[in-house]
């Protein structure tokens, strides 16, 4: 190819000129805009709390979220400093401080996470097994969830639980059935498996033990897929008692299974639970003296 | 005929091009070769320096020397010499022999934790009087982090063998805690059983004062037999706790000459560390590839420990 052919077809001076305008586009762009430290290091803390809840590590993420929060109360910013509050609620509540939650999330006081506090309320008052305090709250959640608000569903769950445990079972599915189809379809897999095992339990409660099978199964399946030992021997104890109601031969199986599960997990409670239930299913002329 | 003029035309340009071309090269790469002679310190004048060693290790030929951290030289040559010892020469830039003393030492350091071995020369006290080139320097060795591994387990064996004898006194059966708690209890019960009786006596008072005072007389007789148990185990007891008191003490004194510099040592290296770190996200570019993270939703649960299970059995 001659120089002439070569600088015919524009190759050499055309690419460098592009060349050299990105060149300079590159160098003259503003620079990607950066937190500042303090910032960063609250949102790592913050970061570094979900991470740790989210492999259970619920008294770690408590310290995570108190030091995110702290440092976002010392650059003024309320909400950031409201929203890890309530994550720290939500992690002492998960690591069984039902009294150190309420009183946290009492004190959350920004409109934004209002709603998202009384729900909070709500469940750290079931928690302590306070009847007329969760209703309060549950009635305040209602007052301020609109028809269309993202925590319907959970404020569903919180009713079902709390009509479940006042021995009201028909309101009680009514609520999980609700909350269940407003899951549909959405990522929430936590609830859908709360909501399916509130079904069952209302439905064993209401006396309708062969309807209650099929949840308990779906709420460990979807409690298997989410690995959470607590709520998977919990399930296996449900399941076992409504195998139990129907009469079915496998109830030692499913109670057993609850044990191995609790053992492995280093579940005290659950595993006496388990333990007792069985001792009950074997020796049952023993039990009923 | 026309068309040959025109090709050759173009050779002709196309060879001149070429020759530009190569001509640019060549100085180019002339360009390179006295950049590198350069930075090689052809041109530059330079001492000689020396110090023995006992051994190589972490010295090798090449090796930066430093002066305050500047480089300012490196290490010509190491050779072992007849008598098993080591002997180094530095090269060092003419310009930097005003910053070397006479007494001036080369001590091999490392750079932060993990970093590469240096030299770097210390000048001593003396100001006025310069080494000379050729000069003989003295050598030492700073501290690695085995050394330091060694002193502190050296200084935390002894704390840890001190708090394993406290422990195993205080959980003794016979003479530790459980006997004195026991020997308290029995002491309180002793009390208590006094007081109740004491109370009984009180609330009947109106009918029968004068059984109740001779009653009470035996109980005043109770006390003092109580009191005298009581005053005769207390003084072993509190020669127990003393005892104790004073392990502890010579412990805590132990300990706080002991324990600080240990404590120093560990928040040094642990500042290193952090230093490293934070050195590395800030630095470009690692700081433009290290974002912060975006504020966390958690995924709602109402349940976390599934008590509805619990309410339904």
């Amino acid at each position: 190819m001659s120089r002439a052919e070569f600088s015919r077809r524009g190759k050499s001076p055309r690419a460098l000129a592009l060349f050299a305008a990105l060149l300079l586009a590159a160098c003259g762009s503003a620079p990607k805009p950066s937190e500042p430290p303090l910032r960063k290091q609250a949102l790592e803390a913050e970061s570094d709390g979900a991470r740790r809840y989210a492999r259970g590590d619920y008294a770690g993420a408590a310290r995570s979220f108190g030091a995110a929060g702290r440092l976002q109360q010392s650059l003024d910013d309320s909400l950031a400093a409201a929203r890890n509050s309530l994550h720290q609620a939500r992690a002492e509540l998960a690591q069984g401080q039902a009294a150190a939650a309420l009183e946290r999330a009492q004190r959350i006081g920004d409109v934004e996470f209002a709603l998202e506090a009384l729900l909070l309320q709500a469940q750290a008052n079931l928690a302590l097994g306070r009847p007329a305090a969760t209703q309060q709250a549950l009635a305040a959640a209602a007052t301020a969830c609109t028809a269309d608000c993202p925590q319907r569903a959970s404020l569903n769950l919180l009713q079902a639980r709390a009509a479940l445990a006042e021995r009201r079972a028909p309101e009680a599915l009514g609520h999980a059935e609700a909350a269940l189809k407003l899951l549909q379809g959405q990522d929430e897999a936590a609830e859908t498996g709360n909501a399916w095992r509130l079904i069952a339990a209302a439905r064993l409660a209401g006396g309708d033990a062969a309807g209650a099978l099929p949840a308990a199964d779906a709420a460990l399946g979807i409690d298997r897929q989410l690995a959470l030992p607590e709520k998977i021997a919990r399930d296996w104890l449900l399941i076992g008692e409504i195998r139990r109601k129907v009469g079915a031969g496998d109830t030692a199986i499913a109670y057993r299974r609850a044990l191995e599960v609790a053992n492995a997990a280093g579940l005290a409670e659950i595993a006496g639970l388990a333990a007792q239930a069985l001792k009950k299913i074997n020796n049952p002329k023993e039990t009923t003296r | 005929m026309s068309m040959l003029i025109a090709q050759d035309r173009e050779a002709e340009a196309l060879q001149r091009g070429t020759r530009r071309f190569l001509l640019f090269g060549l100085l180019a790469v002339l360009a390179v070769i006295a950049a590198i002679l350069v930075r090689q310190g052809l041109f530059r004048q330079t001492a000689t320096l020396g110090f023995v060693a006992d051994s190589a290790q972490d010295i090798s030929k090449g090796q930066a020397v430093r002066i305050a951290g500047f480089r300012v030289g490196s290490v010509a040559a190491v050779t072992l010499r007849a008598d098993g010892k080591v002997e180094v020469n530095l090269e060092i830039d003419a310009d930097h022999m005003r910053f070397v003393t006479r007494d001036a030492v080369v001590e091999l350091r490392k750079e932060a934790l993990i970093g590469a071995a240096t030299l770097e020369i210390v000048p001593g006290a003396d100001r006025s009087k310069l080494a000379a080139d050729q000069a003989r320097l003295s050598f030492s060795r700073g501290e690695s982090l085995t050394a330091m591994a060694g002193q502190l387990r050296e200084q935390i064996a002894p704390i840890l063998q001190d708090v394993k004898t406290i422990t195993g006194t205080l959980a003794d059966a016979q003479q530790g805690l459980p006997a004195t708690l026991r020997q308290v209890r029995e002491t309180t019960g002793a009390l208590h059983t006094l007081l109740d009786t004491g109370n009984r006596q009180v609330a009947g008072v109106g009918t029968a004062a004068t059984r109740v005072l001779g009653k009470a007389e035996e109980d005043l007789v109770q006390v003092g037999r109580t009191l005298e148990t009581a005053n005769s185990r207390l003084p072993a007891l509190l020669d127990r706790t003393q005892g104790i008191v004073d392990h502890v003490e010579k412990i805590s004194a132990d300990a706080e000459t002991s324990v600080p510099p240990v404590l120093r040592d560990g928040g040094a290296v642990a500042s290193d560390v952090r230093e490293i770190v934070a050195g590395a996200k800030s630095a470009w570019p690692i700081r433009n590839l290290v974002e912060a993270p975006a504020p966390v939703r958690l995924k709602a649960d109402s349940d976390p420990h599934a008590e509805s299970v619990h309410v339904a059995r």
